[in-house]
């Protein structure tokens, strides 16, 4: 039990645990204390903006809120009824604004800006300095997403403290003293990784400004859709902001539990996919052998009929683990009920094993041991998790990249987490749980909601499949499944395919229907992300096309099966069967991780597969990066953050072979070699290597680098 | 120069030549006080320390054994303990650390390790301004010497070079830098005898305190005390005399000395036989004295008592030649140069101090300037994250207020008065010189 | 010794490494005459820290360049004790001595002339710091003798 500590704030009683923050104090007394610096993510506070300056009884000087905690029988007036509190709040609003340039009629942050706010609230209405302001070149991209005026920058330190102890990139700086502080990177180099964005949203002023977002929109022709990103399988809480039907900028939504207001660049910057060129408006329908005509939506239905029934039985349906759970039942439905097909290519393995080792993402920051396995980074495949990793380093947790069990065992609150392949849909991780009585366990799947997807599937009937002689027809649902070069040798061999696509080039020569998809941003659903938790999306811009939803029930009515066109209704419907009957409306705007009534407490995990026996050459991790995928290929200012042609290998390894830092190497296995810069990196393992997918050609499997 | 010391106590044996070498050092009785205090309880010699009511030479004037009692003893915490010795000298007016440093380093040495015994400290660190060249290479020999000797006993003792930057002698933008950063004080609480030096605690002293210590302990606590000015300023001060002064120096004094006597007595007066026109005492971030309180005893209650401050024993005599508006745009112009940056209103208001000083040199500023002046300066006293905001306000604010005649006559001469003839005409500032500080587009 | 191995010698003398940043930007300084990209690079090298930090810490302090700088340095103390005694004839004997204003370095490269703040010699006015080696009471008449000197390679 914490101690409760009595403070008095401007005459207002308040009881808070002792080493409450004192700005949070003041809060919990209805008072407001204004800060600029102040931000308890970033760590301990600074106290550099010296906004929020208070009276302390007993304390000759005026202290600085944010630097101090709740003791009990504290005496805090703050400028509300302190005259020396708010001299002191005067004077820092003052020397504020003295270097600022006060451009808020053309300045993005305007309306949106807390120095505007705390002007408007606290501030002087006029100004005394008649000198020359600091002025600097402006503005400066700091990298092709990101923008700075260093003229607006109040130098609050808020972006510097993010880059040194949040993401821990060390990029972003500030340089020189005194005066002629600026903040910037080293030299001419963009601020680049995958979490630079959240500087955007950290600055209290329009110094660091999102680049997709100049000139874009006002505060009041915008709305903040609250919705869910579809990137990956974090499924962080944002904010689409839209203008005019359109997202013009994705903002993080603080959901404490899953991504505590930071997003990744992907899930910030990538939404300009929506207006790609490529996009497909239409429905396309294949003439000939490689030509191809737009038909209309009638044409299109019509045609889908006809393959359909014309496959009745013989049905493929690949998924791309990127539908909405409704659209994965609707899509079931129409195929499983409809034509009595059953056969699925989920895009990934799912353990239901790992179920009875849920917990919060957010309890990855209090594990004292987290082990980290399966070789692929956390920053390439769930950008978010590797952030909680790094706070309970940063708290002192051990964290470690191999199996120690005695650490595991002895440790109080230890974390299991596997990104990369051979974890068998959580199995893995789930067993190694089991066995040394570890209580949360994370497995990161490679699509944003192929939990979801895989349980709606199931849950729409109890048939299993037939086998399959030949396939008639090949039902490609999304880009991420037309993609996968697993999906697209199936296609060679269905008697026809039809495509549900974004992208043109995509499909474009190879499915004999192709219908338009939509986006996460322009759906109404859910999708269940790596935890377990069921969020919800909503529709952020109007889809240039009917969505999937609406297409399907049409058809599905064509071989008399019922699919609502929309997703609260197809929900209710699932949600009976696998969320315990949890209406639409229930599932929230901040999710929790929930239970469902009917859910087996616990389903024992296959056991360990025999560890491989270790033969010659190197164990070749080839992965998927953070920045790559159809909707990355289509923004051109996240390019510069696409994987370089490297191969990453331990020192060891390196220095076996002679191969030094930065050189240039070959990889080889099997007669295909590819030519790549070697990267020694402290965190690999002895015997594996890791390439980037797009850069590691046709190698798999066991691979030999040489100088 | 001249170095003279009645009596000649932190200086002792060191007058007329240099102790450089152990054996000389040695020769003056020099680490018999850190044998005897070894045969000592820590908590003993902390007691003596108190007891000899010894205070911090840097500036801050606090209890020298009282800090030490405050760091926690080593059964009651599970990291090291530090000792962090300041000799980051860079407070304008000021030398005697450099002094010490060049004619007694091993009274340092022997210092900090007797301060070590008082806390349990194994790790000393001594921090010098990067501008020292010869001074460290003195002190790094003296270390090694000790070394070599086998007097460290557990005590590893590193000797490290700051790279010019006067922040860093605030005791915790010294840490930062210690630690590898940029300089930048930190907020207090918590406080370094807690959680100092990689956040553990950490005794923090200026060289001549420390130096100070062997003798606290040669003369005995009660004898000490008895020197100077008890109860509050007690021993001698190596006082740093310059400026306009026939014979400028360092002159290890009893507290108590008036600033008349050492000007004229021991300085030899004004030279050239001019009129004195203001002191600067304590440093250049303290109010500057008026002729009229030269009788002024520099102890901490006396020179309270008139709003002034000893600070590291300063006294910079300023005769009737020198413009004060350009005195005060040029210390202006220091700490703008020194501010660190991170808190907005020393960054800024030093910048903006220097505006309107400049506005009021040129003949450009208004009686409504002057006041601005006043108010900015009064803004930043007291806001800011440590006393370097302070540390400009306060010295300008005093000229402003003292020497209110002189401004205004810049008004109504649209103008400096004194026009070529000012001792201080045209004096560059680094803080014009941005050749160094490039600001990447 | 390599500068990497230099650095890392240094960095042995205290409980992280990240202490050793000032001495290894330094080394780093003597080494390439100024902290060039490739000098911080280095250095973060050495340290494990990313160019980035080290140039943000270099640009903190005086000390250390990050434009190239002439072989040689003259700082002359402008502070007010110095000041007080005309320190600034004996700046403005060694601008015109070596055709430079304050912060430039000559045209040859040899020499830059800076200004300073107090370098603690208050008592022996005016200062002037020749690579970093104190002068001490200079008087502008001095000036052409310690500039032949340097340019002699005394």
């Amino acid at each position: 039990m914490t101690d409760l500590v009595h403070v008095t704030i401007d005459e207002r009683e308040v009881h808070v645990p002792k080493g409450t923050g004192l700005v949070e104090t003041a809060l919990a007394a209805g008072v407001e204390i204004p800060v600029f610096c102040y931000e308890p993510r970033l760590g301990d506070p600074v106290g550099a903006c010296r906004m929020c300056l208070v009276e302390i009884e007993g304390n000759p000087k005026l202290q600085a809120a944010c630097t101090l905690t709740a003791t009990d029988g504290m005496v805090v007036r703050t400028a509300r009824t302190s005259g020396k509190a708010a001299d002191g709040q005067n004077a820092t609003l003052e020397f504020i604004l003295v270097n600022h340039p006060l451009d808020c009629p053309v300045c993005d942050k305007g309306g949106e800006c807390p120095l505007q706010d705390l002007t408007f609230r606290y501030g002087p209405g006029n100004t005394r300095m008649s000198f020359e302001k600091l002025t600097f070149e402006k503005p400066i991209p700091i990298s092709p997403t990101i923008s700075l005026d260093r003229e607006r920058c109040i130098l609050c330190y808020r972006c510097t403290r993010f880059s040194e102890s949040v993401s821990e990139d060390g990029q972003l700086v500030a340089r020189n003293r005194g005066a002629m502080s600026v903040i910037t990177t080293f030299e001419d180099e963009p601020y680049s990784g995958p979490f630079t964005g959240n500087v955007t949203e950290l600055c209290p002023v329009g110094a660091l400004l999102p680049t997709q977002y100049r000139f874009e929109g006002r505060p009041w022709e915008i709305q903040n859709v609250p919705t869910v990103c579809g990137m990956c399988s974090v499924g962080c809480n944002v904010n689409a902001t839209v203008r005019e039907g359109k997202v013009k900028r994705i903002l993080s939504r603080n959901h404490p539990e899953v991504d505590e207001g930071w997003i990744c660049d992907k899930g910030r910057f990538a939404f300009t996919h929506l207006r790609a060129e490529d996009r497909i408006v239409d429905p396309i329908k294949r003439i000939r052998l490689r030509g191809f005509e737009h038909v209309s939506w009638d044409d299109a239905v019509d045609e889908a009929e006809r393959l359909l029934r014309a496959a009745r039985g013989r049905v493929v349906v690949a998924l791309s683990g990127s539908e909405t759970v409704e659209q994965a039942y609707a899509l079931a439905k129409l195929v499983r009920v409809g034509l009595d097909s059953h056969e699925a290519m989920l895009p990934e393995e799912v353990s239901p094993a790992l179920d009875a080792y849920r917990a919060p993402l957010s309890s990855i920051r209090d594990a004292d041991v987290v082990v980290v396995l399966g070789d692929v980074p956390l920053e390439q495949s769930a950008p978010i998790v590797d952030l909680w990793v790094r706070a309970a380093r940063r708290a002192g947790a051990r964290v470690d990249t191999e199996l120690d069990e005695k650490a595991v065992r002895n440790a109080q609150r230890p974390v299991l987490i596997w990104s990369g392949p051979g974890g068998r849909g959580g199995a893995t991780i789930a067993a190694h749980a089991e066995r040394l009585g570890v209580k949360s366990a994370f497995y990161v799947p490679t699509t944003p909601n192929g939990r979801g997807v895989a349980d709606a599937w199931a849950a729409c009937c109890d048939d299993e499949p037939a086998d399959l002689e030949s396939v008639g027809l090949l039902i490609v649902s999304g880009d991420e499944a037309a993609n996968d070069p697993n999906v697209r040798a199936l296609a060679e061999k269905a008697e026809s395919v039809i495509a549900i696509s974004m992208f043109h080039s995509l499909v474009a020569g190879w499915a004999d229907l192709v219908l338009p998809g939509t986006s996460y941003l322009e759906r109404d659903g859910t999708y269940v992300n790596l935890e377990g938790r069921l969020q919800r999306l909503r529709r952020s811009a109007i889809p240039p096309a009917p969505d999937e939803l609406a297409w399907i029930s049409q058809l599905a009515s064509r071989f008399d099966v019922e699919v609502a066109p929309h997703a609260p209704v197809v929900f209710a419907e699932l949600s009976e069967r696998i969320y315990g009957g949890l209406s639409f409306g229930e599932v929230g705007e901040r999710a929790p991780l929930r239970t469902y009534a009917g859910a087996p407490a616990h389903v024992e995990a296959p056991p360990l597969p025999e560890p491989a026996v270790k033969g010659e050459g190197l164990r070749l991790v080839s992965y998927k990066p953070l920045f790559s995928g159809p909707a990355v290929e289509r923004v051109e200012e996240l390019q510069f953050q696409r994987p370089p042609a490297e191969v990453e290998l331990a020192r060891d390894d390196a220095k076996a072979r002679g191969i030094a830092n930065g050189q240039t190497v070959t990889v080889s296995h099997n007669g295909t070699s590819v030519q790549l810069r070697a990267r020694i990196a402290k965190d690999m393992h002895a015997g594996v290597v890791r390439i980037a997918r797009e850069h590691a050609g046709d190698l798999r499997g066991t691979v030999e680098v040489s100088a | 120069m001249a170095i003279d010391a009645q009596p000649a106590l932190v200086l002792g044996g060191a007058v007329e030549e240099p102790l450089r070498d152990l054996a000389s050092y040695r020769a003056v009785g020099g680490y018999a006080q850190l044998e005897r205090a070894r045969s000592m309880t820590p908590q003993q010699v902390i007691e003596e320390l108190i007891a000899s009511n010894l205070r911090g030479r840097g500036g801050a004037f606090f209890p020298t054994g009282r800090k030490a009692s405050f760091i926690p003893s080593p059964d009651k915490v599970a990291k090291p303990i530090y000792i962090t010795v300041n000799a980051d000298e860079s407070e304008p007016g000021t030398f005697k650390d450099r002094e010490i440093m060049l004619r007694v380093p091993h009274r340092l040495v022997e210092g900090c390790l007797i301060a070590a015994h008082a806390i349990q400290s194994r790790f000393v660190f001594i921090y010098i301004r990067g501008e020292y060249s010869a001074e460290y290479e003195i002190l790094q020999a003296a270390v090694d010497q000790v070394r070599a000797a086998g007097l460290l006993g557990e005590v590893q003792m590193v000797v490290h070079r700051g790279a010019g930057a006067y922040i860093c002698g605030e005791e915790t933008a010294l840490l930062e830098s210690l630690e590898g950063k940029r300089g930048q004080p930190r907020s207090k609480p918590p406080f370094p005898a807690i959680e100092g030096l990689y956040a553990s605690p950490t005794l923090i002293n200026n060289v001549e305190t420390i130096t100070t210590i062997p003798v606290v302990l040669q003369v005995g606590p009660e004898e000490f005390a008895k020197i100077g000015v008890p109860p509050d300023s007690t021993g001698t001060r190596v006082f740093c005399l310059s400026g306009n002064v026939v014979r400028p120096g360092a002159y290890e004094r009893p507290h108590g000395i008036t600033v008349r006597e050492l000007i004229y007595d021991v300085g030899g007066g004004i030279t050239g036989g001019r009129d004195l026109k203001a002191v600067m005492v304590g440093g250049s971030s303290f109010p500057v004295m008026t002729p009229d309180e030269l009788d002024t005893k520099l102890d901490a209650t006396s020179l309270g008592q008139k709003g002034l401050f000893i600070g590291s024993g300063v006294i910079t005599a300023i005769d009737d030649r020198a413009c004060i508006v350009q005195f005060a745009l040029r210390v202006a112009q220091f700490y703008m140069h020194e501010s660190c940056g991170k808190c907005t209103p020393c960054r800024v208001g030093t910048r903006w101090l220097v505006q309107l000083l400049r506005a009021v040199e040129n003949g450009t500023a208004t009686e409504h300037d002057l006041e601005l002046l006043l108010d900015v300066c009064d803004r930043i006293i007291g806001k800011c994250l440590c006393v370097l905001g302070d540390s400009a306000a306060m010295p300008v604010a005093s000229c402003v207020t003292k020497f209110s005649e002189e401004f205004h006559a810049h008004l109504e001469h649209g103008g400096c008065p004194f026009g070529a003839d000012s001792s201080l005409d045209r004096l560059f500032a680094p803080v014009d010189q941005h050749a160094h500080v490039t600001v990447p587009a | 010794m390599s500068l990497q191995a230099e650095i890392q010698k240094v960095a042995k003398r205290y409980p992280d490494s990240k202490s050793a940043i000032l001495p290894a930007l330094r080394l780093a300084q003597e080494e390439h005459g100024w902290l060039s990209p490739e000098a911080i690079e280095e250095v973060g090298e050495a340290l494990d820290l990313t160019p980035a930090y080290c140039m943000s810490v270099a640009s903190f302090y005086d000390m250390f360049n990050l434009e190239p700088a002439g072989r040689h340095t003259i700082e002359v103390c402008t502070n007010v004790c110095c000041g007080l005694v005309n320190a600034q004839a004996v700046l403005e004997a060694f601008e015109r001595e070596l055709d430079v204003v304050p912060g430039e370095t000559t045209a040859d490269g040899e020499i830059t002339l800076r200004a300073v703040e107090c370098l603690g010699g208050c008592a022996t006015p005016t200062i002037v710091a020749v690579d970093h080696r104190y002068r001490q009471s200079v008087k502008p008449e001095d000036v052409p003798s310690i500039v032949r000197e340097i340019r002699n390679g005394n």
